[in-house]
């Protein structure tokens, strides 16, 4: 599957567009980066800060801490079965397959996926890597001991929840789950001081062994120790873990896992507060366009991610308000050191695009949310270009609503003369953005037979051209900057691209299968 | 089968060509005498223990949910029996635990006499199942898919091509043994899945949840008489369906479960002598399980 996957990636023209978008976009974004600054004296600095602020203990901790909230996250995960697929209920459960030879085989998949992802990626900053002087090797190993150490508190997560299982096979009391918290002491205790100093095989445990790694490879806090000892003790933990991941999966994880999918809940306990009854028979409004935002607006607020985040956004802003009027002492800041403040503009630019772009990630789902429930939509009497409307300003609404707080907050923190010029950029960006996304959320069931599938190319590529398109603005503001001209230029080039990006959703829209 | 199935064929089987170009018709005869050669030397089909499924006592609960309460079900092999109910009866949960998606909560449930619960392995080498809502890899080709399956389950390679070429041609799916999954339609997708269970050789244990389900005309008749061909080799068959027509053309006898309890079992006569009044199935149907509507 693997195989055929990657041959439609190379022989499907769109998909090569959007990958090549994607590895040539960073690409050249981390050449132009590098070119402008060298990061080594950055990076050595960037260390010896490091040294000062934190001691190696505290790395130690902080890798048991990664450790400890998986296995307790996990506690309550489908472990193993979180790798099962819904084909694989029909065809491998039911077929004289034994449950670790599933697990095996998808997660082999899993691991090979992320491995082409790491290499693409690593290949992709090159030219950041090289200018910041770091050995070639030394980085892939490091980004390599990343990925096993993440991927062994995944299977402890899966392990973990073998406890609950064995557990709630014993006892239906309570206090049961306390066993969860034992685990995660248990976990949080291998990185104690005293067992750091005084029993050196503690290092085996993977927490450790990680941490070992981390500071001994980089050389920040390093005790002088051969980081291949860290090395070898993650790739001996990995191994353990995996052994027993696959030796707990039980056919219980069968069960598990179909019980997952029938309890699928779009909606918490706390949204079913603020649920609400839509009545369209109702609505005030006449305009169906106004009704397909309603109804996605209060469809996604169904999900717990939703409301959460207008928790976030006016907890936020009320936060960021009174950072930025009270201007708190024990909150300062950053203090930018002179040799750096000319970095500072577009640092605050490409962070403010950053923190768009992350928002309108909602514009490019609003598509993909719909799943199959699209084609109802497009079945529906409404005009593909209402469709497309009523998403994209849904969109806008909900990227403006989570982009004011992080804006305001990197107003406060970086503290930048002329900020108020720079930060009204917000506007265009979310716009355009948003148009961008809708196109290619659009595009998802053109490419694809599965609309509710987000394909890896389309997902890695647009946040590359939303950069790419950002780039391209923030140029015409600085060539335009000084001349009236930038009164017509700005909103010619957004207004533009909105206008096409959208005439590609509703072209997309009217060529569904 | 076309050209490259042959030479594929004959490769395995070990037929030497040598010469460049062959006649079809000599590649065929020689194909055909060295499966001959090979049938002799072969064992016979097994034959199913009886019953071939056995359900006792099985009950399933899903929190304070009874889906299925204390279900008692044989299927002997040499019949087809139709699992009918309206939606929410426990015909899918019945399935499902036969084929070891789920557990039971009590009750035993065996395979071709073997347990599901404690062997497995042995028990889902006799099934084939169709799910409610088809489902496949998306990025295997139907060949890919049908190898992969034939794989799993043992099949001789020889065998695999064969009887893949039998029910390609009895399916009119030729045109699509080469397309990936992801691709076909529902109906398709049924075909892909049913060519995927027939490649195995029988006799087989069937749980098939609307099998006839996506399927056109042609391709419903085509299936319906390659299940009555299977009941008379030997297979069982449980079939789960909302359609009373296909269930009373098809099947031997009827067990109706309504909320989770079997509410009427036995075959259409003997369902009948309790219904006098009733004409057919699906008048039964509604009266055993809420009355018919007026």
């Amino acid at each position: 599957m693997l195989f055929n996957q990657f041959k439609i990636a190379l022989f499907t023209p769109s998909m090569l567009l959007f990958y090549g978008i994607t590895f040539c976009g960073v690409y050249f974004v981390s050449s132009v980066v590098s070119a402008f600054v060298s990061f080594a004296p950055l990076l050595f600095s960037f260390v010896s800060l490091l040294e000062d602020a934190i001691d190696a203990k505290m790395v130690f901790a902080a890798t048991a801490v990664l450790s400890a909230s998986s296995i307790v996250s996990g506690y309550f995960g489908l472990g193993p079965a979180a790798v099962i697929t819904e084909e694989d209920e029909s065809l491998m459960m039911t077929a004289p397959v034994k449950p670790h030879q599933i697990f095996l085989s998808r997660y082999s998949r899993r691991v090979i996926r992320k491995v082409s992802f790491l290499t693409l990626g690593v290949l992709s900053v090159l030219p950041l890597l090289m200018s910041a002087s770091l050995l070639f090797y030394t980085v892939i190993s490091l980004f390599a001991v990343i990925i096993v150490f993440f991927e062994i508190n995944y299977l402890l997560g899966a392990m973990s929840s073998y406890v609950r299982l064995w557990i709630s096979g014993k006892t239906k009391r309570r206090v049961r789950h306390l066993a969860v918290v034992v685990l995660g002491i248990l976990t949080l205790l291998a990185a104690h001081p005293w067992g750091l100093s005084a029993v050196a095989a503690i290092y085996v445990i993977p927490s450790n062994a990680f941490a070992l790694f981390l500071t001994e490879s980089t050389g920040v806090l390093s005790q002088g120790i051969n980081p291949v000892y860290g090395f070898i003790f993650i790739i001996i933990g990995y191994s353990i873990c995996i052994l027993l991941t696959a030796n707990i999966t039980s056919y219980d994880y069968y069960e598990l896992f179909s019980a997952s999918k029938g309890k699928e809940q779009t909606e918490g306990r706390f949204s079913r507060i603020i649920r609400g009854e839509v009545d369209f028979s109702e609505s005030q409004f006449n305009d169906p366009m106004i009704w397909i935002m309603l109804k996605d607006f209060w469809s996604r607020l169904r999900s717990p991610m939703q409301i959460w985040k207008y928790v976030y956004a006016v907890i936020g802003t009320v936060f960021v308000l009174y950072l930025n009027i009270v201007r708190p002492l024990w909150f300062p800041a950053i203090l930018i050191p002179l040799y750096l403040s000319f970095a500072l503009v577009p640092a605050f630019l490409l962070m403010m695009i950053m923190f768009v772009q992350m928002a309108s990630i909602t514009s490019m789902l609003s598509f993909v949310d719909e799943r199959d429930n699209v084609y109802l939509l497009k079945a529906s009497p409404f005009k593909s270009g209402d469709i497309i409307l009523s998403k994209y300003l849904l969109s806008v609404f909900e990227i403006v609503v989570a982009v004011i707080p992080a804006c305001g907050f990197l107003v406060y923190l970086l503290h930048m003369e002329g900020y108020l010029a720079v930060v009204t950029l917000v506007a265009p960006l979310s716009i355009l953005f948003a148009a961008s996304g809708s196109a290619i959320g659009a595009y998802v069931p053109v490419l694809t037979n599965d609309p509710k599938t987000l394909p890896v190319p389309l997902a890695f590529s647009f946040p590359i051209i939303n950069l790419g398109l950002g780039g391209i603005m923030v140029f015409l503001i600085a060539t335009f900057a000084e001349s009236v001209l930038i009164l017509l230029v700005l909103p010619l080039y957004t207004l533009s691209l909105v206008f096409f990006f959208l005439a590609l959703s509703v072209r997309a829209l009217n060529t569904y299968k | 089968m076309p050209g490259d199935e042959l030479l594929r064929l004959a490769r395995i089987l070990k037929v030497p060509i040598l010469k460049r170009t062959v006649k079809r018709n000599w590649l065929v005869d020689e194909l055909l005498k060295e499966l001959e050669r090979r049938n002799e030397n072969s064992n016979p089909p097994p034959i199913l223990n009886s019953p071939a499924i056995s359900l006792q006592q099985v009950t399933k609960e899903f929190g304070k949910t009874t889906a299925v309460r204390r279900l008692n079900l044989n299927v002997n092999p040499g019949e087809i029996v139709g699992l009918v109910g309206p939606n929410g009866a426990g015909k899918t949960t019945t399935l499902r635990m036969l084929t070891g998606i789920i557990r039971a909560t009590s009750g035993k449930i065996q395979v071709d006499g073997h347990d599901i619960q404690k062997d497995a392995l042995s028990a889902k080498e006799r099934i084939g199942y169709i799910p409610e809502k088809p489902t496949c890899y998306p990025s295997l080709t139907t060949r890919e898919y049908v190898m992969f399956t034939a794989r799993i389950y043992g099949v001789p390679h020889v065998t695999t091509l064969i009887r893949m070429r039998e029910f390609v041609d009895l399916f009119q799916f030729d045109e699509f043994i080469d397309s990936y999954i992801g691709t076909l339609s529902k109906g398709n997708l049924q075909r892909a899945l049913l060519i995927g269970i027939f490649v195995r050789e029988p006799p087989y244990v069937l749980a098939l949840d609307e099998p006839i389900y996506g399927l056109d005309p042609r391709g419903a008749w085509n299936l319906k008489k390659h299940l009555r061909k299977l009941r008379d080799q030997g297979s069982a068959i449980l079939i789960s369906t909302h359609i009373l027509e296909v269930a009373a053309d098809l099947c031997d006898r009827f067990v109706i479960m309504n909320e989770g309890d079997v509410v009427g079992r036995g075959t259409l006569e003997e369902l009948r002598t309790l219904f006098p009044t009733a004409t057919n199935l699906e008048q039964i149907f509604l009266s055993l399980t809420g009355g018919i509507p007026e």
